[in-house]
């Protein structure tokens, strides 16, 4: 079966076509929801944001011009404004995580071995400029080329994010003790 | 495992944890149906646009139709028709009665002479029509006006009132300029 590319399937929408649009969403819609819920940790904004980002592509998908890159990126670069919106709108629920988050909680929970959700919390208490190279990179497996597109800033600062925000997670986490309980998990 | 690893490692689990995550089937029914609406709109602006253009050029039609030149009904004074015999230099004056159409700025503005009878005894003419015509230049000679030998077969514009009777009762002609 013949690959339909985003642009052609984008083009086709534009012009009507609601097979084409059903197609690129349902492509599309999973990195669009897990990247607003990693950033968020809500699905509810999750699923808000996937509906904001899809809407804007049927308003205004005119305006992605492929030379400035991958369809992809330009969704995660309209993702990545909405979360940003609803975390600024919802400051109060950042604070709620951040204390949630707390070392000593985390280290108990990870001898229950609830890895996973730690894990999450512990992402989600990143500053949010961590969070996202965080997310886009380890999480949603965006190459630093895309991810600075995304991101708006040279492939350089996306590293360093990357760096830091993986040294914060590291000593949230308090490593030496999460490395049984990740490690059970992904195994 | 060095910490690094050992984060990368959570992460890891955690995107796998997160892999089969989608966003809830209403989400795609919401888009669809303003997708639907969208292109509905877009199908009646669409409409509405050809609508405009279409009325649009209706009017254009219609006032260019208003607009075009039509046969005069005169009043003529019988007195102020010429006599045949005339030989003096014949006044020529621009027709205030003629419109220049608005949107034609480059047609060439007429000029027209005076009437000349063209029955010996013209019988009083309170009310006529003018039937613009193309004569051979040699009918201004015969009225007495001046015409070049070499322009005698040209053909010139002219305006003959008739009378309500249907009597060609005088001319006048007619030419362009710029």
């Amino acid at each position: 079966m013949v690959q339909t590319s985003d642009h052609d399937l984008l083009n086709r929408m534009l012009a009507g076509d609601e097979d084409a649009f059903t197609l690129l969403y349902r492509q599309r819609q999973g990195a669009v929801y897990r990247f607003a819920l990693q950033m968020t940790g809500s699905v509810v904004i999750a699923e808000d944001v996937t509906q904001e980002v899809f809407m804007t592509l049927i308003e205004h998908g005119r305006r992605f011009d492929p030379a400035r890159g991958a369809l992809a990126s330009f969704l995660y670069g309209i993702a990545r404004n909405c979360v940003l919106r609803r975390l600024e709108k919802d400051r109060w629920a950042d604070a709620e995580l951040e204390d949630s988050a707390g070392e000593d909680d985390l280290l108990e929970d990870l001898t229950r071995r609830e890895t996973i959700d730690q894990v999450r919390r512990a992402v989600l208490s990143l500053p949010a400029t961590y969070r996202e190279a965080v997310v886009l990179c380890d999480l949603q497996d965006v190459c630093y080329q895309d991810a600075a597109d995304v991101l708006g800033c040279p492939v350089g600062t996306v590293r360093s994010r990357l760096n830091r925000g993986r040294a914060m997670l590291a000593r949230k986490l308090k490593v030496r003790a999460a490395t049984a309980g990740a490690g059970e998990s992904v195994a | 495992m060095n910490p690094e690893q050992d984060v990368l490692a959570a992460l890891r689990a955690l995107a796998d944890a997160d892999r089969a995550k989608e966003a809830a089937p209403h989400v795609e029914v919401k888009l669809r149906r303003a997708l639907h609406g969208k292109e509905r709109e877009r199908r009646l602006k669409r409409i509405a646009v050809w609508a405009m253009a279409a009325a649009a050029v209706l009017v254009a039609i219609l006032s260019t139709y208003e607009r075009r030149p039509r046969q005069e009904k005169a009043h003529v004074d019988p007195k102020a028709v010429a006599p045949l015999s005339v030989s003096q230099p014949v006044p020529v004056i621009a027709n205030p009665e003629r419109r220049i159409p608005r949107v034609r700025r480059t047609v060439p503005r007429e000029i027209v002479t005076d009437f000349f009878p063209l029955v010996d005894v013209a019988p009083p003419v309170e009310r006529g029509e003018l039937v613009r015509v193309s004569v051979p230049a040699t009918a201004m000679q015969a009225v007495g006006l001046p015409v070049r030998e070499d322009r005698l077969s040209d053909r010139v514009q002219a305006d003959v009132l008739v009378s309500e009777e249907g009597l060609a009762t005088a001319i006048r002609f007619v030419k362009y300029s710029q």
